[in-house]
């Protein structure tokens, strides 16, 4: 991956070269995100490790926004890769979405290092500003804000015109439309208001319709893309799974929004609507899962009748984590999302370690896996080879981490249900009773296994790194030979 | 279903999915663009006025009431034609030691709204259950009795209101651990310290739908072994 | 009946808050219209396909 920064398989695609870029920085946050997330879980167990030098929050914050930064990173890295195959043109404005990617990771540094070294700032407007908005996930000051919406901007621009001027297939058909909406509600997180029920109301505009409803989509591009790239797959199915995906996400996802207004002030005809079109949502996930293995099936067989000899997977560590990403998706956003959407449950539920399972298994199940599995679609594009398999490598990156991550799942749902009992159902959610739940012999070891399951997730992840650098340079000496 | 003639089946053309869905997502945005008007008009912050009334009649007007609010007494109640708890707002009661007119209440607030997330409170408490889970709840924290007349906190930091108390808490946590999970020093004025106090008060007098449930009613039936199944 | 259909209670009145009265009433009428009309539209294009 580093040695393709000089490689010139990409003469006369500028637009996959740019991808490259992107993906570095969005590999190197990824690691920043578990280190820090490392970081977090050891202050579950010890609290004085860093106690006011490197506080639980900052590490917190530094964890979450590694991680939706980098997957924005790889998202709009996988769009400049896929736009000159689908568009069968070189991306439009090309100069300019370079300026835009070194100007986004310059503010990016900026914005983290700012987190880092200054934290916190006193209650003003220029705080909120300068520093820290203190709006999770959406953390980044308003400047930094601002400079992401022009970036964005450009970035949609190129992609636009692009699909204007060149093929327009199904899949750029939904990915122009998903992003503009993808990008559009970035906006809706942008303002300061003294009314927390108005906050947290608009706050999951930009959270929920991000992560339940455009990047879903999004993924089913990729996917679909994928599949059409790495095994040949047909491209009117494809385009017709990702038709009623689109129907099926949005039609969920959208008013499934509801399961976050049980508890926030808004009106009770919420738990109704959130509840059941929430509960749908797992539904186009099943569809995908189903959609994907079928497809592979399907190509394999074609390709045995045909008396083709082989495996149809032309890049197989990709396929690995587009594998993956299907059962990922619908496990960790699927069933354990479904676990907590009711309100009769999350009455209980809300706002405890059950809903941290659910993230670390549904960002890591819906998103980091197919996003990975574009970088390898990306350095076998950026080494021109043919066929790229497996490296010992790459089934160690994709076994550890992915062990690792159900694992942390796994203690992080005892520790709900722990904490859930005692300190929800027992106790009635005070301070004291947080604490109790907090100190519970089963919740502590339940954490002392995350960590655990963290470290192996790191080690994953620094497989992962060594394979991306040296699969492409492999794969070619072996085509070579 | 599907037709004979596989040319003639619907549910394999790509037109009718793509139809399908552009109509399912439009329509679900302009549902969700509705509902949502509906909802800014019942969670906008209330008036001092409406805030009156409703003490005067005893019912609730307001989802969010007025920061004004922070001058009555405010309890957590469960209500038996909503099947769960509401908060109920009752007699006036000075707040550190004063009436607060709308004017000055609501700067308060503002400060200590922006307060809060200057000091990144979300990344450690949850807010309205939302945030991180490293810390206790605040949604209801300003009637934790932790905190009231009675409970520890008053005696630890030497004070004898629940705003006093926190106020000299936030100033300086680490000063009173509670527990070996403690809360950083922040940097938190004691301007500031008024102004997120105030923040907390107010979130605590928000119709939450009844979340958190049973909030803090057994804390002391668990530490003596006790249970509530009689 | 049953208890499932039960009286208003919700602070505000809205047209939503209307539709909430009884078990998933206001949740299935959502989805009834928007499910309703893809009977049109696979009609209308059963209709295209047959010409």
């Amino acid at each position: 991956m580093l040695t393709s920064i000089k490689t010139n398989e990409f003469a006369g695609s500028e637009s996959k070269k740019l991808a490259m870029m992107y993906f570095r920085v969005a590999i190197i946050l990824f690691g920043a995100q578990l280190l820090m997330g490392l970081i977090a879980a050891i202050q579950f167990l010890a609290p004085n490790f860093l106690f006011e030098v490197f506080d639980f929050n900052v590490a917190r914050m530094v964890h979450i926004n590694a991680l939706v930064v980098w997957m924005l990173y790889a998202m709009i890295g996988s769009v400049y890769y896929l736009l000159p195959d689908e568009t069968g043109v070189e991306t439009v404005g090309i100069g300019l979405g370079k300026l835009a990617f070194w100007v986004l990771t310059a503010a990016v540094t900026v914005v983290v290092l700012v987190f880092i070294f200054i934290q916190v700032g006193p209650g003003k407007e220029s705080t909120i500003w300068l520093i820290n908005e203190g709006r999770e996930y959406i953390e980044a000051p308003r400047w930094a804000d601002i400079g992401i919406v022009v970036v964005v901007l450009i970035f949609y621009w190129n992609v636009f015109a692009t699909f204007m001027k060149g093929r327009k297939t199904g899949i750029l058909t939904v990915l122009v439309a998903d992003l503009l909406a993808l990008a559009g509600l970035y906006l809706a997180g942008m303002f300061f208001t003294d009314n927390i029920s108005m906050d947290q109301y608009w706050w999951w505009w930009v959270i929920h319709l991000w992560v339940e409803a455009t990047w879903e989509v999004f993924v089913g591009a990729l996917a679909a893309y994928g599949l059409v790239k790495i095994i040949n797959a047909k491209r009117e199915i494809v385009e017709m799974w990702l038709w009623i995906e689109v129907l099926m996400l949005f039609g969920s996802g959208i008013l499934g929004l509801g399961h976050h207004y049980f508890w926030i002030g808004t009106p009770e005809y919420w738990w109704e609507i959130g509840a059941l079109f929430s509960a749908l949502e797992p539904v186009p996930l099943v569809a995908m899962f189903v959609h994907v293995l079928y497809d592979w099936g399907k190509e394999q067989g074609m390709a045995k009748a045909e008396g083709k000899p082989g495996n149809v997977v032309k890049n197989g560590p990709a396929m690995a984590w587009i594998v993956t990403n299907a059962f990922g998706n619908f496990l960790g956003a699927g069933i354990w999302g479904f676990f907590h959407t009711l309100p009769q449950v999350n009455i209980y539920t809300h706002g405890t370690q059950f809903t941290a399972a659910h993230g670390h298994l549904a960002f890591f199940g819906a998103y980091a896996t197919i996003l990975v599995g574009m970088m390898y679609l990306g350095v076998q594009g950026a080494y021109g080879v043919e066929r790229m398999k497996s490296t010992f490598k790459s089934k160690m990156a994709i076994v550890l981490i992915t062990f690792g991550v159900v694992g942390m799942t796994i203690a992080l749902t005892i520790a709900g249900y722990e904490q859930v009992l005692v300190e929800r159902a027992e106790l009635g959610a005070g301070w004291d009773a947080f604490f109790v739940a907090q100190n519970l012999p089963w919740y502590v070891q339940a954490q002392i296994w995350r960590t655990i399951m963290g470290v192996i997730t790191f080690i994953g992840f620094v497989y992962l790194v060594w394979d991306l650098l040296t699969i492409g340079k492999e794969a070619k000496a072996a085509q070579a030979a | 279903m599907a037709n004979e003639n596989e040319n003639l089946s619907v549910w394999t053309s790509i037109s009718f999915w793509r139809r399908s869905a552009a109509w399912v997502t439009g329509f679900a945005v302009i549902l969700l663009i509705w509902l949502t008007f509906d909802t800014m008009g019942q969670i906008s912050m209330g008036t001092d006025a409406d805030l009156q009334k409703a003490v005067a009649e005893g019912k609730e007007i307001n989802r969010v009431p007025a920061p004004t609010v922070i001058n009555y007494h405010i309890d957590y109640k469960m209500s038996k034609t909503r099947g769960h708890e509401v908060p109920v707002i009752g007699a006036k009661e000075p707040f550190f030691g004063k009436e607060w007119s709308p004017k000055e209440a609501a700067a308060l607030l503002h400060l200590g709204k922006l307060t809060v997330q200057a000091k990144n409170c979300m990344n450690c408490h949850t807010l309205l259950g939302n945030g991180a889970y490293y810390a206790p709840d605040l949604t209801k924290a300003w009637l934790d009795p932790a905190w009231q007349k009675g409970g520890p906190m008053q005696a630890m930091t030497n004070t004898g209101t629940t705003e006093e108390a926190m106020a000299k808490f936030l100033q300086n946590p680490s000063q009173y651990p509670t527990h070996a999970r403690m809360m950083p020093n922040l940097g938190i004025t004691a301007q500031e310290a008024k102004g997120v106090v105030a923040f907390l008060k107010h979130m605590s007098s928000i119709d939450t739908n009844g979340f958190p449930r049973n909030f803090s009613k057994t804390v002391e039936q668990f530490k003596t072994g006790g249970t509530n199944a009689h | 009946m049953f208890g499932l259909i039960q009286p208003f209670t919700d602070v505000n009145h809205s047209f939503f808050g209307f539709l909430n009265q009884g078990p998933l009433t206001l949740t299935i009428f959502l989805h009834t219209v928007i499910v309703l009309p893809m009977i049109w539209i696979y009609f209308s294009e059963k209709k295209k396909l047959k010409k």
